[in-house]
């Protein structure tokens, strides 16, 4: 069993490559000088530099969290390069740089449109901080739908993202979305108009590739009354064996009656065998559902050596409802904090938490979540279930639910487990022919079925995929 | 500490040792705010730990349990059951940590708190914990806040029992699993008069 486990804590990590190009950085530190160059670049609106700054100033009066159950490195933020952009070719402006196309493609992008059609996935492309490719767009905008990078929103729609920005994470919310909101570089923006059904799935890819860099991703979906999205972001990054540092901001608008469903499968550099390196995941996801929305986040979590995140829901309009369903695998010695947050404050609003937690390993895994009835929430209903699964005896697995409430008519229950793979399950599979590799494989994709029957298909794919080679040969 | 059972102690740290046995009840009744603190710390093989509790309140009574499970040792039972109802505008709180040590294999551990809110301006919260650092466990936490079943009155009040007294027996039902024998007459004499 012990070699087994050897196994899985060195089980390569197969997106490890960098991609060799030309790209243009901001010096290394962070202050207004920095904050002003990134904006200048970008060549943004005042209204946007203002933002920025006065994030900036929240951001230096505020103390880096320490709540997580994380062993959670010092970070020195003077020490990092906040913009990278891959450096344009003069002759070919409107091409994507043949190199740069050929990383995509060893991640499986589908970036040409003729590719893309095989998948049928409109695929918005991050290459560290700005956004490479837009595919599908013209498709799209017949129906009205805007699928573009950030900072291209910020100049051609920039109406729309001035109204939303901020109004669900405040530049203010919390050390890593101050921190974001004063240097965020690109990211992606989708806004799907009134009654409109997106025809496809959307897709994000994000990737760090340059050394000693920061990505710090601000995404922006707004889903118009009765519109209905879903989007998908999946996240690689090359070895390194430092630590970088990914800070996101994700804000989810649905107005009335809204559908949407937000995807991740997370894939970061979890750092070698002994936890040297791998990506700091320091997240902000956050949606807000007005009356009749729906808001669904399904997420698959394998990667990064730190994971802190929370997609959360503000149910705030009547009769609205979300779910969160997570898949959360950590293996060498990576640490996980993740869960979420409902927050319901309408009328006959509804939510469910299906958590899933695995480790294995030297790893940490723990479930952070807060269900939160406010005295106005009559009749609101949650249900949250997390299970949590360990394998081998040098791994944790912790559960942290937050229950509060504040209306009589409101119903909240939760439940967790944590139990290992019983000898019992592996000795019946074993009775029928089946190695102890393939029985746990077996087991887990079972333990995690109904989180990844929510993933889009191809995701779903991916995650399946990803989840046995994380945990190949984890038990004996 | 031998094989003993305790009624409603205060707060309080105790460790329960190889095949010791370690039984605590916890009744708080209406006009009482109390802050429980209790740490078990179960330190040989074999130690077994039953916790009960039980709260009603029904005006502005704060009642707040924290409560330590601290399996240090292999092969440990430890069960955890409170229970309490809140009306007025009282404030209940319960903060739960199981904690199993690396080497303590083979542990049993369960934790439940349920919670019933009769008042718009009462207040209930609940924070189960489990931090596991053992594979070979079996623990599972489960938390609720909510109300008496609708229909379950209406059955009974089909049957002509009075609404009051429906209600009444919900909650003594509710609250049997924790309700100690001894004390079951106060309680409902409680129960009645919430």
């Amino acid at each position: 069993m012990d070699d087994i486990l050897k196994d899985v804590t060195s089980a390569a990590y197969k997106e490890g490559f960098v991609t060799d190009i030309r790209q243009e950085f901001v010096p290394k530190g962070l202050n207004e000088e920095v904050i002003r160059t990134i904006s200048a670049l970008k060549r943004e609106p005042q209204w946007l530099l203002d933002f920025r700054l006065d994030a900036f100033r929240r951001w230096q009066k505020m103390p880096a969290p320490s709540w997580g159950h994380l062993d959670l490195p010092e970070i020195d933020y003077q020490d990092i390069i906040y913009y990278a952009a891959p450096k344009k070719d003069a002759d070919r402006p409107k091409e994507i740089d043949p190199e740069l196309a050929r990383t995509f493609e060893k991640l499986g992008i589908p970036l040409h449109e003729r590719e893309a059609l095989a998948g049928v996935v409109a695929v918005d492309a991050v290459f560290d901080s700005v956004s490479v490719a837009t595919t599908f767009r013209k498709s799209l905008a017949e129906k009205g739908i805007i699928f573009c990078s950030f900072s291209e929103a910020v100049r051609e729609h920039g109406d729309l993202v001035r109204k939303y920005l901020a109004s669900v994470v405040p530049a203010g919310d919390n050390f890593f979305a101050a921190l974001n909101s004063a240097v965020f570089s690109d990211g992606s923006f989708v806004y799907v108009p009134k009654g409109v059904r997106c025809p496809m799935d959307l897709s994000s890819y994000f990737r760090i590739n340059a050394a000693g860099t920061g990505q710090f991703e601000r995404t922006l979906i707004i889903a118009d009354e009765g519109a209905t999205l879903s989007y998908m972001e999946g996240c690689t990054a090359p070895m390194r064996d430092e630590n970088q540092l990914h800070a996101a901001v994700v804000e989810i608008i649905a107005l009335k009656d809204a559908d949407v469903k937000y995807s991740t499968v997370q894939n970061w550099y979890p750092g070698d065998a002994e936890g040297r390196g791998g990506i700091l995941n320091l997240v902000t996801k956050r949606g807000i559902c007005h009356e009749g929305a729906h808001l669904s986040w399904t997420q698959v979590e394998t990667g990064s050596a730190i994971t802190w995140k929370y997609p959360s829901t503000i149910l705030k309009g009547d009769e609205s409802s979300s779910e969160f369903y997570s898949v959360a695998v950590t293996a060498r010695r990576q640490q996980a904090d993740t869960g979420t947050k409902m927050i319901h404050i309408g009328r006959g609003t509804r939510s469910r938490i299906v958590s899933k937690g695995i480790s294995a390993g030297h790893s940490q895994n723990s479930y952070r979540g807060l269900v939160r009835m406010m005295p106005g929430a009559v009749g609101a209903r949650n249900f949250s279930q997390c299970d949590s699964l360990l394998i081998g005896s040098r791994c944790g697995a912790h559960t942290f639910p937050d229950i509060r409430s504040a209306n009589p008519t409101a119903v909240v229950e939760h439940e967790a487990t944590t139990s290992k793979i019983s000898e019992d399950q592996l000795f019946y599979l074993g009775q029928r022919g089946i190695a102890p590799e393939d029985a746990v494989g077996l087991i887990v994709g079972g333990y995690a079925r109904e989180v990844l029957s929510k993933l889009p298909m191809e995701f779903a794919v991916e995650a399946q995929k990803l989840l046995s080679v994380t945990l190949e040969g984890s038990i004996g | 500490m031998g094989h003993g059972k305790y009624i409603a102690p205060p707060k309080g740290q105790y460790q329960v040792g190889a095949g010791q046995r370690l039984e605590l009840q916890f009744v708080v009744l209406p006009g009482e705010s109390r802050d429980i603190e209790v740490t078990v710390d179960l330190t040989g093989p074999g130690a077994e730990v039953d916790l009960r509790g039980l709260y009603l309140c029904h005006a502005d009574e704060q009642v707040r349990f924290h409560i330590v499970m601290h399996h240090m040792a292999p092969g440990c039972r430890s069960r955890q059951r409170f229970c309490g109802v809140a009306g007025g505008r009282a404030d209940v709180r319960f903060e739960g940590t199981i904690v199993v040590a690396p080497d303590a294999q083979q542990t049993e551990a369960y934790q439940e708190n349920h919670n019933i809110l009769l008042s718009e301006e009462a207040r209930a919260e609940s924070r189960p914990q489990l931090e596991i650092y053992a594979d070979d466990v079996k623990c599972s936490h489960g938390a609720t806040v909510g109300r008496l079943d609708e229909e379950a009155r209406f059955y009974m009040r089909c049957r002509g029992i009075p609404d009051r007294e429906a209600r009444t027996l919900q909650i003594l039902s509710f609250l049997s699993a924790v309700t100690p024998p001894e004390r079951a007459e106060e309680v409902e004499r409680a129960v009645r008069n919430l």
